[in-house]
C-alpha cells in the first residue's frame, strides 16, 4: 500500500533522514519511536507530501503503487485526507479557533468528496459518535475553546477520518494530554484502525503508549532507522544498543529507591547527547555514545541485519556475531 | 539534628474566584487545593503527582510564597512564610528556590546565561564574588564555567534545564521546588537530569518537593509521594508502597498510563 525505499532527506549537507525503508499494509499498526531530532516527524511529513521545501529528498516513495517522486502539489492534494491523513500533537493549534468544529470537520468532505452540506453533516455526526464524543449534535456547533484537550484531540481524529483514509498518521497524539485521557485516545486510535481496517502509524517518544497501540515498531536515532520488529519483542529484548539505552533510561519504580547505604539508586543513562546533524559520525550515528562500540563503527555504516522473522537492527555487533 | 522539619505544610487551602456568570449571582469559587499537609526533612524528596487541575502547581506557588493561602500554614525551618513581613520573606527566599518546566521560557534570551544564573544573588542584594559563584554553580550541574558567556539558544534542552538548576542552587538553598522539571525532556536526557538532582541532593543535603504528572518519574526519585486530584489528597505514603500497592483507583490509572505495569 505504502512503500518507502531508501528515502533520504538532506538539508544542505546534513541528512536529517537516511535511507528510510518501510512497507505499510492495510491494517498495520506501526509505532515509530525516537527522541528529538530522530527524524520521526520528518518521516511523517514525507508520507503526507509535506516535507519542507528546503529538504532535498532522494529515494522512492510509492502510495497505492503510484510513484510519488514526481508528484505535484495537486497530486498530493488528491491523496491527502482521502488516502493518508494526519493527527497532530497540539489540537488547539491545529483547529481554527474562529470556526465551529463541525464546520472544520465537514470541510474536507465538501472539498474532496464533493458531498452536499446536508450529507456532510450526517457524516460528521456519525464520525463524532465513532470517536466517542458525547452529545455529538451539540458538540458540532461548538468552538475549540469550549472543549477540553481530550475532546479537541477526538475532533482532530474525526477530521482526519473525514474522507475515510487508508492510512492514519498520528504524530505525538497524546503528548499534550493528561495520563488517563492519553490512555483513552491511544485505545481509540487502536480500535479505529481495527474496525476500519486502516493502517495506523503512531509516532511518539512515549514507549508506554506505543506499546499499547501498535503491533510493530521502528526505532529511530538521528535520522536512521536503527531497529525494527514486533513491538512486544523489541521492547522486551532490544537488539540495538540505542534501543537498550533508551529502554534502560526510562524511570522504573521497581528498581528505584535507596540502596543499603541509604543512597538513591541512579538511573542508567546514555552518555552525552545527540550531536548536531553536521557533526554526526559518518558510520553508525550512535558511535561515540555507544557503550559497546567497535573500531569500525565511527567510519563504516552498519547494514540492516535481520535477526528473526520480521526483526532486525542496523548494528555492527550483529554482523560480527555472525562471523563467529 | 533538630526536630524541626525543613518544610511543614499544614492544612493548606487555596480558593480562586471564577468570573461572575450572572450579575445577580455570586461568582463561583474553585477550590484549587484543600487541606494539603505533609512535612519534609533535609535530604528527603516528596513527590507530588497529579494531572492538570489537580492543584499541584498551586501547592508549589504557596510553598514558594508567590501567593497566599486561604487557610493553613507553610512552615520553612519552623517559620510561617505567610506570616512574615515582605522584608523578612525576601531575606529568607535564598533558602528555597524553584526549578520550572520550561527552561527556555525562564531564561532571558538576550542575556548571557551567567547573568541569568546570578539573578537570585542580585535579588538578595549580594554583589561580591558573583563570577566565582556562577562558575561553581555551573560546575555543580555538569557545565563548564566558560559557558557563563553564552546565550540560551546555544544550549540543548537538557543543558538549559541544567542552567535553570544552576540558577536555583546558586543561593545555596536548603529546599528546592521542582515543578515538572523534566517533563519537556527526552527520555535519555530526563534520566541525566534526574541523576543530577539526586547527586545535588546527596552533595548538598537539599530537601526537594518534586512535582510531576508522571508517576514513573516520581517513583524513581522520591522517598514519599502525595497524589492529588481536584485539589484533594487522595493518598500519600512511602513511594515504594504507593507504587507497589496503590490504594486509590486514580493512582492505579496513573500507574497504568506510566507503563510501570502492563
Amino acid at each position: 500500500m505504502i512503500e518507502l525505499a531508501n528515502l533520504s532527506a538532506q538539508f544542505g549537507d546534513a541528512a536529517a533522514l537516511r535511507d528510510a525503508n518501510l512497507v505499510i499494509q492495510r491494517g498495520d499498526r506501526l509505532g515509530i519511536v525516537g527522541e528529538s531530532g530522530s527524524g520521526k516527524t520528518l518521516l511523517a511529513l514525507c508520507l503526507m507530501g509535506m516535507a519542507p521545501d528546503s529538504a532535498h529528498l532522494t529515494g522512492r516513495l510509492s502510495i497505492d503503487g503510484q510513484d510519488m517522486a514526481s508528484a505535484t502539489e495537486r497530486d498530493w492534494q488528491r491523496l491527502r485526507s482521502r488516502r493518508v491523513a494526519m493527527v497532530f500533537q497540539e489540537p488547539m493549534a491545529a483547529l481554527n479557533p474562529l470556526r465551529r468544529v463541525g464546520d472544520t470537520v465537514m470541510e474536507p468532505m465538501l472539498l474532496h468528496d464533493g458531498l452536499t452540506r446536508r450529507a456532510a453533516q450526517v457524516r460528521a455526526l456519525s464520525l463524532f459518535e465513532e470517536v466517542g464524543i458525547q452529545n455529538p449534535d451539540q458538540r458540532l456547533r461548538q468552538f475549540p475553546h469550549e472543549m477540553s484537550g481530550g475532546q479537541r484531540q477526538r475532533v482532530l481524529i474525526a477530521l482526519a477520518l473525514a474522507c475515510n483514509p487508508m492510512l492514519l498518521i498520528a504524530d505525538e497524539p497524546t503528548t499534550a494530554l493528561d495520563a488517563n485521557v492519553a490512555l483513552r485516545i491511544t485505545d481509540l486510535l487502536q480500535r479505529l484502525a481495527g474496525e476500519r481496517e486502516m493502517a495506523l502509524v503512531f509516532i511518539s517518544h512515549d514507549l508506554a503508549a506505543v506499546a499499547r497501540a501498535t503491533q510493530d515498531i521502528v526505532v529511530m536515532y538521528a535520522g536512521d532507522m536503527v531497529e525494527r520488529g514486533p513491538t512486544a519483542e523489541v521492547l522486551s529484548a532490544p537488539a540495538h544498543p540505542y534501543t537498550k539505552g533508551l529502554l534502560g533510561a526510562r524511570p522504573d519504580a521497581s528498581v528505584a529507591g535507596r540502596d543499603a547505604n541509604g543512597k538513591r539508586r541512579r538511573l542508567p543513562t546514555i552518555p552525552g547527547s545527540v550531536p548536531p546533524l553536521q557533526g554526526l559520525p559518518e558510520g553508525c550515528r550512535f558511535a561515540g555514545r555507544c557503550p559497546v562500540e567497535l573500531p569500525q563503527c565511527a567510519t563504516q555504516r552498519p547494514v540492516f541485519t535481520q535477526t528473526d522473522a520480521g526483526r532486525g537492527a542496523a548494528c555492527h555487533l550483529l554482523t560480527e556475531a555472525r562471523h563467529d | 539534628m533538630t526536630d524541626v522539619p525543613l518544610l511543614e505544610v499544614r492544612n493548606l487551602t487555596r480558593r480562586y474566584k471564577l468570573p461572575r456568570q450572572s450579575l445577580l449571582r455570586r461568582a463561583p469559587v474553585l477550590t484549587a487545593l484543600e487541606g494539603a499537609a505533609f512535612s519534609l526533612r533535609a535530604g528527603e524528596t516528596l513527590g507530588v503527582v497529579g494531572e492538570s487541575g489537580s492543584g499541584k502547581s498551586t501547592l508549589a506557588r504557596l510553598i514558594m510564597a508567590f501567593e497566599a493561602p486561604d487557610a493553613g500554614e507553610v512552615l520553612f525551618q519552623g517559620r510561617d512564610l505567610h506570616g512574615l513581613t515582605a522584608e523578612e520573606l525576601r531575606k529568607l527566599r535564598r533558602g528555597f528556590q524553584m526549578v520550572f518546566q520550561d527552561p527556555f521560557g525562564s531564561l532571558n534570551p538576550r542575556r548571557r546565561i551567567g547573568w541569568s544564573i546570578a539573578e537570585p544573588l542580585r535579588a538578595n542584594g549580594e554583589t561580591e564574588n558573583i563570577t566565582p559563584r556562577v562558575a561553581e554553580a555551573l560546575e555543580q550541574v555538569g557545565l563548564h564555567p566558560a559557558d557563563a558567556g553564552k546565550y540560551p539558544h546555544e544550549f540543548s534542552g537538557g543543558q538549559r534545564q541544567r542552567i535553570a538548576i544552576a540558577r536555583a542552587i546558586i543561593t545555596r538553598p536548603a529546599l528546592l521546588v521542582a515543578d515538572e522539571a523534566v517533563s519537556a525532556l527526552d527520555v535519555s536526557v530526563q534520566a541525566q537530569i534526574l541523576n543530577l538532582l539526586m547527586d545535588l541532593q546527596d552533595d548538598l543535603g537539599l530537601g526537594m518537593v518534586f512535582i510531576s504528572h508522571d508517576l514513573a518519574v516520581v517513583g524513581s526519585i522520591c522517598d514519599r509521594v502525595l497524589v492529588l486530584q481536584h485539589g484533594k489528597t487522595l493518598e500519600s505514603g512511602a513511594a515504594v508502597d504507593v507504587l507497589r500497592a496503590p490504594k486509590h483507583p486514580y493512582t492505579k490509572t496513573l500507574l497504568k498510563a506510566a507503563g510501570v505495569r502492563p
